[in-house]
């Protein structure tokens, strides 16, 4: 594989399975038509926007270690790096070229490429450069894409959203909403 | 006149006939002084430099809405607004967003404000007589009094729409609040519990938010998305939601969306003839007006008289005092966080529901200036980029296992304390022209000049400490603070033209009329001449609604 003609479903064969479209619950219009978009966008067979299949090997390894797969899912299964690449091709296409230099910095300190690495190595390598200005992009674009909404191409099946216990784009909600609050309730009862 | 209800402005002026009046915002203040004047039977235009979005247009989007600044006018990019701590410095465009921090889409940032509703008290009005001059500042008394501007609250109260409960320390209200509170949340039990412990006097939070439907519009369905963010269902009492669909059925208002103001021209006689605008393709046009309503908020509308400066007015139109973007006042502000060992769920539900406002008079024995109110909210709640970027604890790894185990355990699991205090008013603090940026639209750039005085900062660190002895009497399991630094940056556009009786020191009369200029109205967050203690809104919008009932009756007796 080389190059942009690199598809999204070859690339996940290479990191994992490719999910399918979770089901919204969403009440407003406005939502649901994003959603909609969303797993348009999911099922595309395009090559990646922007990166390279280098860049987003390492892009992706790197966001792999920010947020890791263990018992519970990580940046991988959110499929951060198509966030990444969409990113980069949009709204954050003003970075795309210091993100591409500050990559190239980044593994100019490597005999091998990043992603070629084992764990515990890149890990190791990482804590030397994770005060630079590239690591903070990349760790920004890390959270948007396990964290924010799925139209913008990352944070397959809302995992991140389960991983945190949110799921706030429900719309709409009735009280008690946590533990104390019900608790009060009931004491509010019992005054009664 | 087409009077029926809609949501397209029923009717179009031409640009080149005077119109009642042209006011430049659809805020807090522009929306209802839009729908005042317009139902009173004047013809009216307003001219709002963002989109005219509806309800329905909004989103939960963390990343357009924060990160995009979408509702913010672009953010930096578009608007090049600069920042400095010290005239002696030179300005640059801030990356992290812009200093003048405001919505620009119908309806202003009361639609993407969080909805604390404050009245300012009795005391706030004459602060200066009750304590005596600062040196250093111009720390001075109101024009108004309380008891002036209480019916004015009232028809805030009732006509915009807040829900709440009297508290302990309330001035005199003369009506009820309209609608009960919004339903009480965990971090609002939190802090009634640890208040209490202390005793101080935890109580419902005021907020212009529905909690039963009211003058015809629906109640909140506790979605969580408050701050920042636009209301879907019309619940949050923005102008958008609860004045701009009146003004637009007087079938007297047209809205102009997506016009942005540069110049207001005058003539010899010094009255303001016509308002300069890009229209939507970015074309000069000119609105003629009998007479003009600038409620902008205290950045733009001060940008927009230093920037209609001329050979009759070398420093800007209506300055004579020079005060014309002095002043400037954010409100100081410091946080605290904590974890606690059951769920809160902060995610569901308004901002905020409980304060304490124990500290809100200055009181000498502190040694300095100040006062404030203390508030438990979710903050980080619905914005999971947001927490996971900046929300957890210090020390925590930023990134790897163990900082993904933490985003897990803490979302849930935390609230924030939000403090919100007193800025004093600095000629050294303000709003000026830029020399060098430009925004999108070619104006030059709002450079915000702004340094906390030490005694804003001193409030904000004594109610970062109160707040941090209520999470220990609430049972926190952890709790920390955010460091306390000068702002770079503030929502609350406060004080740059503000009123007063005297020309040489205010830039505004006690009705909201120019002192230089007889047919020029100011009306928003420039006005104020003490910040309050951190909810300026509520204050903004009962102004508003008692100058345009004074405006009105000028206008009427032909005596603009």
């Amino acid at each position: 594989m080389s190059g942009k003609t690199v598809s999204r479903r070859l690339f996940l064969k290479g990191t994992g399975t490719l999910a399918g479209s979770s089901a919204f619950r969403l009440s407003m219009p406005g939502l649901l038509a994003l959603s909609e978009a969303v797993c348009t966008a999911r099922d595309a067979q395009a090559a990646f926007d922007v990166l390279s299949d280098g860049e987003a090997r390492a892009l992706d390894a790197i966001a792999a270690r920010i947020l890791p797969t263990t018992d519970t899912p990580g940046a991988r299964d959110a499929g951060v790096i198509y966030f990444m690449d969409k990113a980069l091709g949009s709204f954050m296409s003003d970075e795309l070229e210091s993100i591409r230099a500050g990559l190239s910095e980044f593994e100019s300190g490597l005999a091998a490429s990043f992603a070629e690495l084992a764990e515990a190595d890149q890990d190791a390598y990482l804590s030397t450069q994770d005060r630079s200005h590239f690591f903070n992009r990349v760790r920004f674009m890390t959270l948007a894409g396990f964290l924010g909404m799925t139209s913008h191409g990352g944070n397959r099946d809302q995992v991140g959203w389960k991983l945190l216990g949110f799921d706030g784009h429900r719309g709409a909600w009735q009280p008690p909403f946590g533990y104390y609050d019900a608790e009060y309730m009931r004491e509010q009862q019992d005054d009664d | 006149m087409n009077s029926k209800m809609t949501t397209e402005s029923p009717v179009t002026f031409p640009t080149r006939e005077a119109v009642d009046f042209v006011i430049v915002g659809s805020g807090s203040a522009g929306g209802i002084l839009a729908k005042k004047l317009s139902t009173a039977g004047f013809d009216v235009v307003v001219l709002e430099q963002g989109k005219y979005r509806k309800p329905e247009d909004f989103t939960h989007d963390e990343i357009s809405v924060l990160y995009l600044d979408e509702l913010q006018g672009g953010g930096p990019k578009i608007q090049q607004q600069t920042f400095r701590r010290d005239e002696s410095a030179v300005a640059t465009v801030s990356q992290w967003g812009n200093p003048a921090w405001y919505a620009q889409t119908v309806g202003g940032s009361s639609a993407h404000f969080s909805g604390n509703f404050w009245r300012c008290r009795e005391s706030d009005f004459k602060e200066r007589s009750l304590l005596g001059p600062i040196s250093g500042t111009n720390f001075a008394d109101w024009p108004i009094s309380y008891e002036e501007i209480e019916p004015y609250y009232t028809r805030v109260d009732w006509e915009i729409g807040v829900s709440g409960a009297p508290g302990p320390f309330d001035s005199p209200r003369s009506k009820p609040f309209p609608v009960p509170p919004i339903p009480i949340k965990s971090s609002g039990v939190l802090l009634e519990r640890g208040a209490s412990k202390l005793g101080l006097h935890a109580q419902v939070e005021p907020l212009a938010i529905l909690s039963q439907p009211h003058n015809g519009r629906a109640a909140c369905i506790n979605c969580g998305y408050c701050m920042d963010f636009g209301c879907e269902v019309g619940a949050k009492s923005s102008t958008l939601a609860a004045m701009i669909p009146l003004a637009e059925a007087s079938g007297r208002c047209e809205i102009r969306a997506e016009c942005a103001a540069f110049r207001i021209d005058t003539d010899a006689n010094s009255r303001a003839t016509e308002v300069l605008y890009y229209d939507p393709d970015g074309n000069e046009q000119s609105q003629k007006a009998k007479a003009v309503v600038v409620s902008a908020n205290g950045a733009e509308t001060a940008r927009l008289l230093l920037n209609s400066a001329s050979e009759r007015h070398p420093d800007g139109l209506a300055n004579s005092s020079g005060f014309v973007g002095r002043n400037l006042m954010f409100n100081s502000h410091s946080l605290a966080l904590a974890t606690f060992e059951h769920p809160l769920n902060e995610y569901k539900g308004v901002q905020v529901t409980r304060m304490v406002h124990d500290f809100y008079e200055s009181d000498p024995s502190r040694g300095f200036y100040g006062g404030g109110g203390i508030d438990a909210r979710s903050l980080f709640g619905a914005t999971p980029i947001r927490f996971a970027d900046i929300g957890l604890p210090p020390g925590t790894p930023r990134w790897g296992a163990a900082f993904k185990d933490t985003l897990e355990s803490n979302f849930n699991h935390q609230l924030t304390i939000t403090n919100s205090a007193t800025s004093l008013a600095q000629d050294s603090n303000n709003i000026t022209l830029d020399p060098t940026h430009k925004d999108a639209w070619g104006r030059p750039s709002i450079r915000v000049t702004y340094r906390d005085h030490a005694d804003d900062l001193g409030m904000a660190e004594f109610l970062q400490d109160r707040a941090m002895e209520i999470l220990d009497a609430a049972g926190t399991r952890q709790s920390w603070r955010f460091p306390i630094s000068g702002q770079q940056g503030g929502a609350h556009l406060l004080g740059t033209c503000r009123m007063g009786n005297d020309p040489e020191s205010s830039v505004v009369d006690k009705y909201h009329r120019t002192h230089d200029v007889p047919n020029l109205f100011l009306c928003d967050g420039s006005s104020l001449v003490t910040s309050g203690r951190g909810q300026p809104t509520m204050t903004i919008m009962a102004l508003a609604f008692r100058a345009a009932e004074h405006i009105s009756a000028a206008a009427k007796a032909n005596n603009i």
